[in-house]
């Protein structure tokens, strides 16, 4: 508890607490985790809000995402620029996201994001084959990749552009109900 | 120039009332065109931006919430009621929401014209006549082509004789603003129409605020063009009246548009106050008008399943998903975005919800945490500055929102208190990266039994166990330890079994206050079933309606395969593991389409429908053969025990009927090697019918022996003796289970890796597991009657049964290789818990408390002929006494009545009926919407096509040419659009032709 003050002043963490799904106690926690990725980048006095940002490395060695196939889409996709370098905000909105409180849209939208590999706003067939190759590992051969492509297009593709939008994205999550479920990184 | 316009729109006014959606649109197409390629205004220079991205993601987004065809925020919309707007919203609103087969084509306009010029205006924040500019783009738009509603409108107004007092009102903006404070006219329609979102009006003739509306066309206009024409400073004050205006038109309309309207007109608040002009207190009040519509908006949200936050969470993702890079928002930095209008309009949507609410809402914002933590820093300061000016009037509701804050303050930390109760996160955690989340979901459903049993523990302890202490009498047998097994012997005496309780009143001093052991064991028995059938009722309800969302729930899904990567595995090689199967899964997903199509001959059919049968009779006659030896042993075991004095003899019976347990369903899932499904999905379902077939029916048999033989043998104390019959039962189980992990499991991993090599590790049975506890649970509920103590037991069961699964799924089992429904199984497990199981235990327990004697000499109920006679003793005693005579009553009439509950049945069949019915309209309608999402795809791909086209002609184009370039457009037009083309092509080009001149 005395811990606590001297790294957030009471408004920062309760704004904290506001802006994500975590109680006091996991927000801490998440802090500490963020600190260890980094202890000599990390202050441990939050209160003047430093700029300070870990690298993609040290994100990505977490154990929660090493060996995630979608560790980098993850990060990039949180991150404020892209490029998967995290602030502590950007941190705590990823698990914030991934955690168990957050409703089915919002973890759509974030999975969407994620499979949109080339950031255009869309899941075309060329995020289709990235998602697949990084999901089998390659283990598929050319023309199955694109095949299973191909199906889910036709089967989640509601308005036939040949691309998946975010409401084809959701509407077909929502027939998914694991999603919730899955779409979850504990910490 | 506008004059013009509104002769010519009262030219056209025949075709007003017809107004139809795909008019509508039609015509604000055409419109738009208009503007844009009208060289006449600087508005050009808003203009363009927009038309060309029109078909951006907004429109999407609001097509697929079906909910949100009745929901009027409209990120975009923003700017609305300013302008031409708010005269459009209605038919923008109407149209929307009333018919839907052609009308949802129309939302994408108002989003796609507003982004771009919030893009405008973000991008050149400096430069506010270009705001302006493009604000005005934005509101034309948003309110669906508003340009084209907007103009017509008018002249209808001005040239109409239906509305009088048109001319009257004209030139007082005041007037007109101050009928807009109470915001009486406005709220309580509001909140009228609010129940019935679909009362829409399109082409409504009368429109209640019409004395309003002659307004507009003097303040429209005038102060519209000047601005558009690059006047920056006209801004502030020609434009308020204007505001107003919109605004009364918007409440004139249903509740959507004023909803709508209102949502707008609030938010465009803080911009406004940006510019410090005196018009802070109209429009701050106007916002505290309608705290309904908000909380409204926000309820409705809540009731749609699944979907809580959309309506808030739209306008975001609608600014971030905008697909045109080319003209794209202009990704805006944290600090910047709330200053976007979207950002405006958030916060001020924000601003009179309950503390609840916002933070959800801010919550749900798909938005970093720096913007995030500014919307709410803003909503605070808005709040505040509002709480302030209203102190004097509210505050009550200052008092409410101190102690709503508190509230929320120890809900905090009470959750956080029961985090740090949550038992087990990190193993939970670790199995959920190693086995991924079916296997959990076992160890959840492990997890929730045992709370069941905690929480069931505790009502009966507190209630019944420690009354009793304290009136225990002395224990006078000798405990040996085998007692642990038998439960027999010592334990007789003791609080665990029914025999032991008391029957008489307790009293302790000389107290009046007293407690009648009788009437608290069947209170708190009763109280303890009740809850545990509502809360698993609600959890079921719960499941289904989180995991059967949609009806029609494809088979086969490879998208699911590909979009579900379970995100919990993040142990290296679990994930490599996964990864493996997940590509052999994709596999024969690809082949089972592709051979989709490959029939069966006559004769494959025939054996595999032969098989089936086999099996089914085989397993039928198992069970069947496993109850009838139950009974028998069950009967000849009360001879055996007279003979043999061995207290160990008891255990023969639990053993046989664990053995059982454990033996036939293995054997039965060797009935897939002979079956042969062709979906393990099907497969698992009919080994877990099957097995569940066999639990329930060797319970069956023995409730039928205890409540039928033990019962009526005219033993003392038999209801201690069933309950030390289920205390072994229940015993022998655990035993069981903890053999099979230690030993079965351990057996087989030995077996699978050092001498058959090619059986590997063995995946774990999560349907067998899970039947498991399933069993236990049954008999516990059965045997908390008669043994009170035995949620305890089981309490204590469940959390050793948790740690040695645990060991033993780390050690012996590989994840599973098939993608399980794991929430799927996991809805139809507590259904399973719910319907044989639940409902047997109440049954039996019905039979009991209804048909059997209790013992003469023992336990709570000794003497009474049945053990419902408690109660009625109790009521019969109170009906002496007159201040319980509605107790009396109320027993009388509701509970003890057949007529009440022959009309409660009847009324709940009817209201299952009526919700059936709704039901399958819904699945209509989702039918009918998921259609038109096709179709309106198909739309959409032809108006790009057409866009680009007439952007690309547009770069060639000059003033003269325009006409000829329009009819290029609109000959391919789709069917409906082309209805009405003819029409407004005439008058937008008269129009236009009008205007090239002048400009």
């Amino acid at each position: 508890m005395g811990n606590k003050q001297t790294v957030f002043t009471h408004e920062q963490l309760e704004a904290y607490q506001d802006c994500t799904f975590f109680t006091r106690k996991e927000i801490m926690r998440l802090f500490y985790r963020y600190q260890d990725l980094a202890p000599q980048l990390v202050p441990l006095d939050y209160t003047s809000c430093p700029d300070v940002k870990v690298p993609y490395e040290l994100i990505s060695s977490m154990p929660e995402l090493k060996d995630n196939p979608f560790r980098q889409r993850i990060a990039q996709v949180f991150s404020e620029d892209g490029d998967g370098h995290m602030t502590l905000d950007n941190f705590l909105d990823m698990f914030s996201v991934m955690s168990e409180m957050a409703p089915r849209d919002l973890k759509a939208y974030y999975a969407f994001k994620i499979y949109d590999f080339n950031n255009d706003g869309y899941i075309c067939a060329w995020d289709l084959e990235q998602t697949v190759t990084k999901l089998t590992r390659g283990e598929l051969s050319a023309e199955e990749v694109s095949l299973v492509c191909e199906k889910v297009l036709d089967e989640a593709d509601g308005d036939h552009d040949g691309r998946l939008s975010l409401e084809d994205f959701q509407n077909m999550i929502l027939r998914a109900p694991d999603f919730l479920s899955t779409f979850h990184i504990r910490i | 120039m506008s004059a013009y316009y509104r002769n010519n729109g009262y030219e056209e006014d025949p075709d007003y009332p017809d107004y139809s959606e795909s008019w509508n649109r039609s015509w604000g197409h055409l419109k738009t065109q208009d503007y844009t390629d009208s060289p006449d205004t600087l508005k050009n220079s808003g203009y363009p931006i927009p038309r060309s991205n029109p078909y951006s993601a907004d429109y999407r987004t609001s097509l697929d919430y079906p909910k949100s065809l009745a929901e009027p925020d409209y990120p975009g919309s923003q700017n609305n009621p300013e302008e031409s707007g708010t005269r459009s919203n209605p038919f923008f609103a109407g149209s929307r929401s009333s018919d839907y087969p052609t009308s949802l084509a129309e939302p994408d306009y108002v989003g796609s014209w507003s982004k771009p010029s919030h893009s405008g205006s973000s991008r050149e924040p400096g430069y506010s006549e270009s705001q302006r500019n493009s604000d005005f783009g934005g509101s034309r738009s948003s309110g669906n082509y508003a340009g084209s509603r907007t103009n017509p409108d008018y002249l209808d107004y001005l040239g109409e004789p239906d509305y009088p007092g048109a001319q009257g009102n004209t030139n007082h903006p005041g007037s007109r603003a101050n009928s807009n404070h109470p915001g009486s006219r406005r709220n309580p329609e509001h909140a009228g129409s609010g129940i019935i979102p679909y009362v829409d009006v399109l082409g409504e003739p009368d429109y209640p605020g019409a004395e309003n509306q002659p307004n507009s066309p003097n303040f429209f206009w005038e102060p519209d063009y000047p601005r558009a024409e690059n006047s920056p400073n006209f801004w502030g004050k020609p434009d308020y009246p204007v505001t107003e205006d919109g605004r009364d038109y918007g409440s004139s309309e249903t509740s959507e548009i004023t909803r709508e309207v209102l949502s707008r007109t609030s938010s465009f608040r803080p911009s406004l106050r940006h510019r410090g002009d005196g018009s802070l207190g109209i429009v701050g009040r106007e916002n505290e008008d309608y705290p309904e519509n908000i909380a409204m908006k926000s309820m409705n949200m809540a009731s749609v399943p699944g979907a809580s936050g959309n309506g808030y969470v739209n306008p975001a993702y609608v600014g971030e998903s905008s697909p045109h890079p080319v003209y794209g928002n202009p990704p805006l930095s944290g600090c910047e975005w709330h200053k976007s209008p979207e950002g405006q309009k958030l916060i001020a949507s924000l601003i009179p919800m309950t503390s609840r609410d916002r933070i959800k809402a801010i919550r749900n914002q798909p938005r970093t945490m720096e913007e995030k933590r500014n919307l709410r820093k803003m909503v605070d300061k808005e709040k505040s500055k509002h709480s302030h000016r209203m102190f004097e009037l509210n505050c009550c509701a200052q008092c409410l929102s101190s102690i709503s804050r508190a509230y929320r303050r120890s809900k905090n930390s009470l959750s956080e208190l029961l985090d740090y109760i949550s038992l087990w996160q990190k193993t939970l955690k670790v199995i959920g990266s190693k086995f991924g989340t079916s296997v959990l979901s076992y160890f959840n459903f492990l997890r929730w039994l045992l709370k069941f049993n905690i929480f069931s523990f505790i009502v009966t302890f507190s209630f019944i166990i420690i009354p009793q202490f304290t009136v225990a009498e002395k224990n006078t047998l000798q405990f040996t330890g085998l007692e642990l097994l038998t439960g027999a012997g010592y334990f007789r005496d003791t609080v665990m079994y029914y025999g032991f309780y008391t029957n008489s009143t307790i009293r302790h001093g000389n107290g009046r206050a007293s407690y009648n052991m009788q009437l608290a064991y069947i209170f708190t028995i009763g109280a303890c079933l009740i809850i545990c059938f509502f809360s698993l009722l609600f959890s079921m309800a719960r499941y289904f309606r989180n995991n059967f969302i949609n009806p029609h729930i494809y088979s086969r899904g490879i998208a699911k395969l590909i979009f579900c990567w379970d995100f919990t595995v993040t142990n290296e090689t679990a994930v490599k593991l996964r990864q493996k199967n997940l590509s052999t899964e994709i596999r024969e997903n690809l082949s089972e389409i592709l051979q989709e199509n490959v029939k069966l001959t006559l004769n494959q059919q025939l054996i595999r429908l032969s098989a089936h049968l086999a099996a089914w009779f085989v397993s039928t006659g198992v069970a069947v053969a496993c109850c009838v030896a139950v009974y028998y042993l069950a009967e000849n075991n009360s001879e055996f025990l007279k003979n043999h004095k061995d207290p160990g003899a008891v255990l023969l019976l639990p053993f046989i009927v664990s053995c059982i347990n454990l033996a036939v369903p293995r054997l039965y899932s060797l009935f897939r090697l002979v079956e042969r499904y062709e979906m393990p999905r099907h497969e698992v379902y009919t080994l877990l019918i099957r097995n569940i077939f066999l639990k329930i029916s060797i319970i069956g048999i023995l409730c039928y022996y205890w409540l039928n033989i033990v019962a009526q043998a005219g033993e003392e104390c038999w209801e201690t003796l069933i309950g030390q019959e289920i205390y072994r039962l229940l015993l022998m189980d655990f035993v069981f289970s903890l053999a099979d992990s230690f030993l079965g499991e351990f057996l087989r991993r030995l077996i699978g890796m050092q001498f058959i090599t090619s059986l590997g590790l063995q995946e774990f049975d999560i349907a067998r597991n899970v039947l498991e506890l399933i069993y236990a649970q049954t008999l516990v509920w059965i045997g908390t009657f008669f043994c009170p103590l035995l949620p305890f037991i089981q309490m204590i069961t469940l959390f050793i049964m948790f740690y040695v699964k645990n060991i033993s799924l780390m050690m012996n089992f590989q994840p599973p290789s098939k993608a399980w429904r794991a929430s799927q199984m996991m809805t139809f497990f507590i259904f399973l818990l719910f319907f044989p199981s639940f409902t047997g235990v109440l049954c039996t327990l019905a039979i009991t408390i209804w048909r059997l004697k209790p013992s003469a000499d023992c336990g709570p109920f000794r003497g009474l002929p049945f053990f419902i006679h408690s109660i009625y003793g109790w009521i019969d005693s109170l009906s002496k006494r007159p201040s319980y005579l509605w107790v009396v009553w109320i027993y009388q009439n509701l509970i003890g009545s057949v007529h009440f509950f022959f009309i409660l049945t009847l009324i709940v069949l009817i209201i299952t009926y009526l919700y059936w019915q709704i039901t399958e309209g819904r699945k209509i309608m989702i039918r009918l919407l998921h259609e038109q999402i096709i179709n309106e795809g198909k739309d959409k791909m032809f108006l790009i096509e057409k866009l680009t086209k007439l952007q690309d002609m547009e770069k060639r184009a000059n003033t003269s040419s325009f006409t000829q370039e329009r009819r290029d457009v609109e000959q391919p037009g789709a069917l409906y659009v082309k209805e009405h083309d003819a029409a407004f092509d005439l008058r937008f080009r008269r129009s236009v032709q009008e205007e090239n001149p002048k400009a």
